[in-house]
């Protein structure tokens, strides 16, 4: 049994000649067989579509991150409409969630882990990374949708603005030469300094980092769990016959599941980010020690 | 036991079969222990804290679910690197 599961994998995970493009699976474009159905539908997730419009890339998660500054600036457009045409003017639903949850961020996140002056500078930059990251969460939910965060790059990229922000405003805040001085504590012996500066300098690169891993592998992974969810379907459909398209109930009920608890975590993961975010930051910019 | 182990890795060295999908699975068997029994702490604390003072269960139940989630990212982590080793990452890894 084990070395059959060794065989297996030695047909899906390695490849045949020794080469390096063996990710992707399918080349004809049918469906392969076996334990392949479930890489093949993993590509679905995986960005691809590549249409070079002059010397730039267009990916087809480029097209959601437009749409979901499309998105944005339609919706909040019509928030500041709404909100500046006074209090005789009756709000509809989409002024009051979105009207709602820009004052959640500027009174529960922002304002109480920055202070008040602090705060207002740093505001927008933190909404739009808010309403960017779960616009873009939530497009991936709808049918025909791809998640851009399901990318590594694109959550990378806005790490690093985060880790450019921190040191930045780090930097801004308390001068270039203070800043990486204080991040070692007071008081510490000659001899510990070098090794206290590189673990505070790791622990400084580690926190984007983790931002991005963490947004990342929610999303890829919730769509993963509903693919192979659906893959399981054709998978024993192949091996059994007709007859297992009987699992298709289970599997779609588990499916369905699992996407309502995608879009608490597209919210969730996109509330995470933003509020560690703005610890970090305000760390970077007023150091406890 | 380990000696049929042993014997077993021995021939799938000399047989150049690779194991990476089993250590994919018991990699994500692993990481999803520890969050059982990590975001089973919180739940404990959580459950004995409403279960005191039922007045902050609001306050409660959002703290628990941010570090849940916070738990969550470690170990998708692991899950990332399960992934990459059953889609085959490993095989860009060219020995000398």
């Amino acid at each position: 049994m084990l070395f059959a599961s060794a065989g297996s994998a030695t047909a899906i995970g390695s490849t045949s000649g020794g080469d390096a493009a063996s990710i992707s699976v399918s080349e004809g474009g049918e469906t392969p067989s076996g334990a392949g159905i479930f890489r093949w539908l993993y590509e679905h997730v995986l960005p691809h579509k590549m249409a070079s419009v002059g010397p730039l890339d267009f990916y087809n998660i480029t097209m959601f991150q437009i749409i979901a500054i499309v998105l944005i600036l339609v919706v909040f457009l019509h928030v500041r409409f709404a909100l500046e045409s006074g209090p005789e003017y009756k709000m509809g639903w989409i002024a009051r969630v979105f009207s709602g949850f820009a004052m959640f961020i500027r009174d529960e996140m922002v304002i109480p882990l920055l202070g008040e002056e602090e705060g207002k500078k740093f505001l927008p930059y933190f909404l739009y990374l808010f309403f960017f990251i779960a616009f873009m969460n939530l497009l991936g939910l709808v049918p025909h949708g791809a998640t851009a965060t399901a990318c590594v790059f694109v959550t990378g990229a806005m790490a690093l603005v985060t880790l450019v922000m921190m040191i930045g405003g780090g930097m801004l805040e308390q001068g270039a030469a203070a800043f990486w001085k204080n991040l070692i504590p007071h008081g510490m012996p000659g001899w510990l300094v070098p090794v206290l500066f590189l673990v505070e300098l790791i622990g400084l690169l580690v926190k984007p980092f983790a931002l991005m891993i963490r947004l990342f592998a929610n999303m890829l992974a919730g769509h993963l769990v509903v693919l192979s969810f659906m893959g399981l379907i054709f998978f024993f459909a192949e091996k059994i016959g007709r007859l297992a398209y009987a699992i298709a109930v289970p599997s779609v009920g588990l499916a369905i599941f699992i996407m309502i608890i995608e879009a608490f975590v597209a919210l969730l993961q996109a509330y995470i980010f933003t509020y560690l975010s703005i610890l970090f930051v305000g760390m970077c910019r007023h150091p406890e020690h | 036991m380990l000696s049929t182990l042993l014997t077993l890795l021995a021939q799938a060295g000399t047989a150049g079969t690779s194991f990476m999908g089993l250590g994919a699975g018991i990699g994500a068997g692993l990481a999803v222990i520890g969050a059982g029994i990590g975001i089973g702490g919180i739940g404990k604390a959580a459950g004995e804290g409403i279960a005191r003072q039922p007045e902050a269960s609001e306050d409660i139940r959002g703290n628990a679910l941010i570090l849940s989630a916070l738990i969550e990212g470690v170990t998708l982590f692991a899950i990332v690197v399960a992934l990459l080793l059953s889609l085959g990452a490993a095989d860009f890894y060219v020995p000398k």
